[in-house]
């Protein structure tokens, strides 16, 4: 990859002055497209290759009954695994309404509280810094060790918690939360919450760092309260953040194969299973690599569709706005 | 000013609060990683260990802990150098030159966040397969860095939008070409965003596990992440050992990050603004 980029360095490199000309008057020697082309080549072939290639792949093997354990042998079946999953296959329905539960349960809590400590550590604090960075931290670590954190943390018979309740006497004998299937989501919540919230708290942080600082100033003058403040000065200069983080919390937990894979591998009896995982599975347990590929198309469309409601919902707001203050 | 006052132990009350949630379960991994096993499994009890327990670090040894490591190591390093030397490029290009116009860039930026891996794990699989990368640690960094560039474009460009065009012109004018106008004149004062792009990818690199688990056989070529995963199949009630592990295995992210503080709400916010 970096072949390439040489090769194209030392080629100009012998036609610098030439090239210093282009910048002001096209040449003849050289067609316009050529320079920048040669700037954005090698990443488009690469993602090209390597996302695109795929992508249109995997929507191909959607449409056949792929087996990984059958290479070249497979026939093009219409819509046949997307009819299979719609209609004769209740599986996909929990899964995919849990997949749901898991992406709100994941994106109100985040968006709030990461607003919340946005907004705390926006505030002139000692130590600033070094608190940013403490709070942030959850998000950084790799989820393998989150995974080993929280498995160890509770764990029934030498996890700290377990043996905190026990002595506190708020339960009797030790939970298995990873083990029964109706507290290993709830856990599975709880841990994604701590550790994606502190994503969310960064970008809102950077967004509220460049409301100007007059604006908040004249509403002060104004005799504007805090709450008033916050809720007309604050609030719309952040609300396309706002928006963004949302979109990605969103996206960014229905494709969470980590954070469900590592603790549960979608158990007990797939209490935790969302489609995410049940797509995996599919694929390198059951070798269906037509139907696995039918659940990520859908996971893929549904995610698509979103945030095109979402861009629609954005603009739409904007151009209103702009209407009313008479553009 | 009492009210002030008072407002300011208020936010830094609820900001204490804040990092003993963050903060508390890495510090009972790091003191259980220095604990021996009675003290871990309770039948002694004690929140600090009793002595410093180095044998759970030393047991490291006894598995291929180090070999993952240097794995994810050289990984993570030959990611980041590719994926950044390609973005720098794109990201001057789709900065200075016109093209259809930057909304598409930004759609593709936000739609390669919306692929489901595992969409993508399939065909990667049987191109990898075909290709002869299966099972090969050049067939890993050819995937994620593809898998960072979008964002590292957007935050190169980003990045160069925000700078002046007349130092650039000035410099083409006493005769450097586009390319040595780029790295003489524009590159070092986007340092930032090319430090801020480099964590995003040895964070990539350093946290991903189903291509590394599903592409990678052979345990000598596991990443950090896989092998702790094995890890943790072999060991199951040795918390020491394995807490151990998950401190080494922070270390270096948490260093990275102490250096690059101030750019954290770029990391996150490249995709944002712009």
């Amino acid at each position: 990859m970096e072949g390439p980029a040489a090769n194209t360095m030392s080629t100009t490199a012998e036609r610098g002055t030439v090239e210093a000309v282009t910048a002001i008057a096209p040449s003849r020697r050289r067609p316009r497209w050529l320079t920048p082309t040669l700037f954005i080549g090698p990443a488009l072939v690469l993602m090209a290759v390597i996302l695109g290639y795929p992508v249109i792949n995997a929507i191909w093997t959607s449409l056949t009954d792929d087996f990984l354990t059958k290479p070249g042998a497979e026939h093009f079946v219409g819509l046949r695994n997307f009819q299979t999953l719609l209609f004769h296959d209740s599986t996909f329905w929990t899964t995919a309404l849990r997949t749901a539960i898991w992406a709100l349960a994941n994106l109100i809590p985040q968006v709030g509280i990461g607003l919340a400590l946005a907004l705390i550590l926006n505030r002139r604090l000692i130590a600033r810094g070094l608190i940013r960075s403490a709070v942030i931290i959850p998000w950084i670590v790799p989820t393998i060790v989150i995974a080993f954190l929280w498995l160890f943390l509770l764990d029934p018979t030498s996890g700290p918690l377990n043996r905190l309740l026990i002595e506190l006497h708020i339960v009797d004998s030790a939970p298995v939360w990873f083990a029964d299937p109706a507290t290993a989501f709830p856990v599975l919540i709880v841990i994604s919450l701590w550790k994606w919230t502190p994503f969310v708290t960064v970008i809102l942080l950077g967004a509220l760092q460049t409301v100007p600082y007059d604006l908040e100033e004249a509403s002060l003058i104004d005799g504007a309260g805090s709450f008033q403040r916050f809720r007309y000065v604050v609030v719309p200069h952040i609300s396309t953040s706002i928006a963004l983080a949302s979109l990605l919390t969103v996206a960014y937990s229905v494709n969470n194969f980590n954070g469900i894979w590592m603790f549960t591998q979608g158990g007990p009896a797939g209490a935790t299973d969302t489609l995410t995982t049940l797509a995996y599975r599919t694929a390198f347990k059951s070798y269906d690599f037509g139907m696995a590929a039918a659940i990520s198309v859908v996971i893929f469309i549904a995610l698509l569709l979103i945030s095109a409601t979402y861009f629609y919902v954005l603009e739409g707001r904007r151009n209103k706005g702009l209407r009313r203050r008479g553009r | 000013m009492t009210r002030t006052k008072r407002a300011g132990i208020l936010w830094h009350l609820l900001a204490l609060v804040a990092i003993l949630v963050t903060i508390a379960p890495f510090a009972w991994m790091v003191l259980t990683s220095l604990k021996s096993p009675p003290e871990i499994i309770g039948t002694q009890t004690g929140i600090l260990p009793a002595t410093l327990y180095w044998t759970n670090y030393g047991n490291l040894f006894d598995t291929e802990f180090f070999v993952y490591f240097l794995n994810s190591g050289i990984i993570a390093v030959a990611t980041t150098a590719i994926a950044l030397a390609v973005a720098i490029l794109a990201g001057y290009g789709f900065a200075r030159f016109r093209f259809a116009g930057s909304r598409p860039l930004l759609l593709i930026v936000v739609c390669a966040q919306m692929f489901p891996a595992v969409l993508l794990a399939i065909p990667l699989y049987k191109a990898m397969r075909v290709l002869g990368l299966l099972d090969s640690r050049a067939g890993l960094v050819l995937v994620y860095v593809t898998f960072a560039l979008p964002f590292c474009i957007w935050m190169m460009r980003n990045y160069f939008l925000s700078m002046a065009v007349e130092i650039e012109e000035a410099a083409l004018i006493d005769g450097c070409n586009r390319f040595t106008a780029l790295w003489r004149v524009v590159l070092p004062p986007a340092l930032p965003g090319v430090a801020a792009a480099s964590a995003f990818c040895i964070i990539l690199v350093w946290d991903e596990y189903l291509y590394a688990n599903t592409f990678i056989d052979t345990d000598s070529k596991r990443t950090l992440s896989v092998g702790l995963a094995s890890l943790m199949g072999q060991y199951t009630t040795d918390w020491g050992r394995l807490m151990a592990a998950a401190v080494v295995m922070t270390v270096p992210i948490v260093i990275i990050f102490a250096f690059l503080q101030k750019f954290l709400t770029h990391i996150a916010g490249g995709g944002v603004k712009g």
